[in-house]
């Protein structure tokens, strides 16, 4: 495991921002040639970071879902900000605790021609929810039992308990075709996608692209280009550089210290959005020293988190409340702040505490998983080396950090990112016991995140959440760094584009004028 | 030289055998791909399932015996990410990987030695002195920093050639430049350090004395013989270009077999990185031979060892 050692400048420019800060100078002056006109009409390219190892629905990856969610479509879908926004189900209501009845839109047809009715919805569903089918995301449906087809455009969700999230839960799940389903078998569903979303699928070139065509009798109107073309381009560089060059329209993931590129560039501009994960630094809470409350508390005086992100993420995303939940979550508890920046505090706390100031406090991180990752691990090294703790930083290969995550021996202290896709069940629950992820205990956290989930009443809910959000304040299991930023850049000519939250593409109103 | 070929070729299973164990059993200390393959919130019954159909419950020398028992029929395994025969997602991404490194490596050979018979034959004139001090210079250049340079200058400023990507031919261009430079500078040193070597030889005075031209001279009796350091060179780099071509095909986004490599191994997808290791290793180890036989073809001497 390498280990990269930054107890000095915190905001030094690290190898690959230097490499990368060739590319600054000129692109700023780069010519955004103009390509000639596909014949076929308009072609919307997208360059993006990462593709997903396949097309098998159910793998809950951003990357994964964002080129399904082009073809297939959930009952209820996430909006930008991600919020649960009507899909192929108009409206819902609750019949009794635990059913929930969908009144399906009408007229809706697959790519085939084939018309979209509850027998569809219900088949999906219920194939899902049968545990030999090992689907990938059926955790986030888990409580359904059933899926009933009460007549052609309704459709009844049975829970074995009560399931308050139940509509952030069929986000993730994207309705087949029945016929379709049962023909193809589910390797025929990943070589070839076929729903009723906007776009239709044409071709799959693992590690290059990604190619669809406009599904002119969408429900929700024609998309507005012909074509769409998602290419896998895995260096920031390259990929800005192709979108200043105009061969792209749309990047994803735009690493900050390219910023400057793309915002000089006189074809391109940033498009950002404030994701819902919550960056944060987790303790191992079992062993010294951090199984001293006070040590953890102390830590959190330590680190100057507005000078990191006013340096590191340019004033981007947002400072966490003194929280795990991004400030746009539901259940995010506005009473509570963050600690001030106190280095003396800090350091007095810590002496009090009898904590040795040798002992080595390596924190661990991914490359490249979060936003400027390893920068900020740095720089929270470097601050915690001015009061005297000896602090350095661990980059850890992914395959290797699973492990450690697995078997919950990932080191004194670790940076990771939890993402709440605006509920506060889905982010809270990394910190009970069941989730395999904690090492913190809180019986009254553990009864609480029950609570909240064994109820429909919302005011219960968010009243459990802040509690909770409380507790995790006062107890600090972690440090709680930011909510940070989901960012993209745009050609100045793309129109009907917005940056996700959830790193979804919705391209159905893009255009290109 | 038979005998020679026929030894070789008898080392070579052992030398693979030893490849794929410790690709096999590095991988699977090191990472868990039921950990990283199932989604964060899958039961235990999914974790236990697929830990079952791996065999990842068994001691890793069973497992390994397992995957052995498999490999030799012909059958790496199931790709984990891509849910299709391992050995044909290797082969489907090797194209683009030979296409590169072909163009590449031709590139290099051709303009390296041009180059360096330039440097020999103007020896401490001005040509020689700036094309090897480009050549030292280029030793010491990261390719990944020449790329980003070339697409700065050639997609970016001037607007020529495509920033990444695969498609026509004008794609190929700025990455095989890029992969062509990590050979490069050697082989203009190699070259023009032989030939200069080789120029002083007898059978080279004795050739003049004859009568040929410098240029027949140089051609047909000092080239051929100045090659011999120059392959054996190339047939030690070729690990070295499968390594650079990692790099650039990620940064030009180069659909090729390093990114494939790249992407399996954090994904700890066993059967796909050996099914790319083993046919990399054979590649490897067959143009070393290639190299060998190619040696005695062209100098007699080594033939006698």
């Amino acid at each position: 495991m390498p280990t990269d050692r930054s107890n000095t400048a915190p905001f030094g420019l690290t190898r690959r921002a230097l490499g990368r800060a060739a590319l600054v100078g000129g692109a700023a002056a780069g010519l955004g040639l103009p390509r000639p006109a596909q014949a076929a009409g308009k072609t919307l390219v997208v360059g993006a970071s990462v593709f997903p190892d396949s097309l098998r629905p159910g793998i809950s990856s951003f990357a994964s879902s964002s080129l399904i969610s082009q073809t297939n479509e959930a009952l209820y879908s996430r909006n930008n900000a991600g919020q649960a926004v009507p899909g192929l189900a108009e409206s819902h209501r609750q019949l009794d605790e635990v059913t929930t009845q969908f009144k399906l839109r009408q007229g809706v047809k697959f790519h085939d021609g084939s018309e979209f009715t509850a027998e569809d919805a219900a088949y999906t569903i219920n194939y899902v929810i049968n545990p030999a089918n090992g689907y990938g995301s059926l955790a986030r449906i888990a409580p359904i039992t059933q899926a009933t087809v009460v007549d052609k455009y309704t459709l009844n969700l049975t829970a074995r308990a009560v399931f308050p999230t139940i509509l952030q839960g069929l986000t993730n799940i994207q309705i087949q075709s029945k016929a379709y389903f049962e023909r193809v078998g589910f390797d025929g569903l990943a070589a070839r996608p076929m729903g009723t979303g906007p776009f239709v699928f044409q071709r799959w070139v693992p590690g290059d692209r990604y190619e669809l065509t406009a599904n002119k009798d969408y429900w929700g109107g024609a998309p507005k280009v012909d074509r769409i073309i998602v290419r896998e381009i895995p260096d920031p560089g390259t990929r800005i550089a192709s979108l200043v060059a105009g061969e792209t329209h749309i990047i994803e993931e735009v690493p900050i210290d390219l910023i400057p590129q793309v915002e000089s560039s006189s074809v391109a501009k940033l498009d950002e959005i404030v994701s819902s994960v919550g960056l944060i630094l987790t303790y191992d809470v079992r062993v010294p020293p951090f199984n001293n409350p006070k040590v953890r508390e102390a830590f959190d005086y330590a680190i100057d988190k507005e000078a990191i992100r006013r340096e590191l993420l340019k004033g981007r995303g947002e400072l966490l409340q003194g929280q795990l939940l991004t400030s746009t979550t539901f259940g995010f508890n506005p009473a509570l702040k963050p600690r001030p920046f106190d280095p003396d505090k800090a350091k007095a706390m810590l002496r009090e505490a009898g904590f040795n100031f040798r002992t080595p406090i390596p924190i661990a991180t991914q490359s490249g998983k979060y936003l400027s990752d390893v920068d900020i691990c740095n720089a929270a090294a470097g601050m915690l080396s001015n009061i005297g703790v000896n602090a350095t930083v661990n980059v850890v290969e992914g395959g290797v950090w699973t492990q450690m995550q697995r078997a919950q021996r990932a080191g004194p202290m670790y940076m990771i990112g939890w993402y709440s896709l605006g509920d506060a069940d889905f982010a809270a629950v990394w910190f009970t016991e069941g989730s395999r992820r904690s090492v913190w205990k809180n019986d009254e956290y553990e009864r609480l995140f029950v609570e909240a989930r064994s109820t429909n009443d919302q005011e219960a809910r968010e009243r459990a959440y802040h509690r909770m959000m409380e507790i995790l304040h006062a107890e600090n299991p972690a440090m709680f760094l930011f909510g940070l930023p989901s960012l993209y850049a745009v050609n100045k000519k793309v129109t009907g584009f917005g940056a996700a939250s959830d790193k979804i593409l919705r391209l159905a109103a893009a255009d290109i004028a | 030289m038979l005998a020679y070929a026929a030894r070789r070729l008898v080392i070579l299973p052992l030398s693979l055998f030893l490849v794929v164990m410790v690709t096999f059993v590095v991988l699977r200390l090191t990472g868990n791909p039921v950990d990283i393959f199932l989604d964060v919130t899958s039961t235990p019954e999914q974790v236990a399932a697929l830990t079952e159909k791996l065999h990842l419950d068994e001691p890793i020398p069973v497992q390994f015996l397992i995957f052995l028992r498999d490999l030799v029929q012909g059958d790496f395994g199931q790709s984990l990410q891509f849910n299709e025969p391992a050995l044909q997602t290797v082969l489907q991404r090797l194209g683009g990987t030979l296409q590169l490194a072909g163009t590449g490596l031709l590139l290099a050979i051709v303009l390296g030695v041009t180059l360096g018979l330039v440097c020999a034959v103007w020896r401490d004139r001005l040509a020689d002195l700036v094309i090897s001090s480009l050549a030292v210079a280029g030793q010491s250049m990261p390719s990944f920093w020449l790329g980003i340079l070339l697409i700065q200058l050639f997609a970016l400023n001037l607007g020529w050639l495509p920033t990444s990507g695969a498609g026509g031919w004008r794609h190929i261009i700025l990455p095989a430049i890029t992969l062509a430079t990590i050979l490069l500078p050697n082989i203009v040193l190699i070259t023009r350090a032989s030939v200069l070597e080789m120029s002083g030889e007898q059978f080279v005075i004795a050739a003049r004395a004859k009568g040929l031209s410098r240029l027949r001279v140089l051609l047909t009796h000092v080239l051929p013989v100045s090659l011999n350091p120059l392959l054996s060179f190339l047939g030690i780099q070729i690990g070295t270009l499968m390594g650079g071509s990692i790099i650039t095909e990620t940064i030009f986004a180069w659909p090729g077999v390093g990114r494939l490599m790249l992407t399996s191994i954090s994904n700890r997808d066993v059967p796909v990185v050996e099914a790319g290791v083993l046919v990399i290793a054979v590649g490897i180890a067959l143009t070393n031979l290639a190299v060998d036989l190619l040696q005695m073809l062209i100098d007699p001497r080594i033939r006698r060892h």
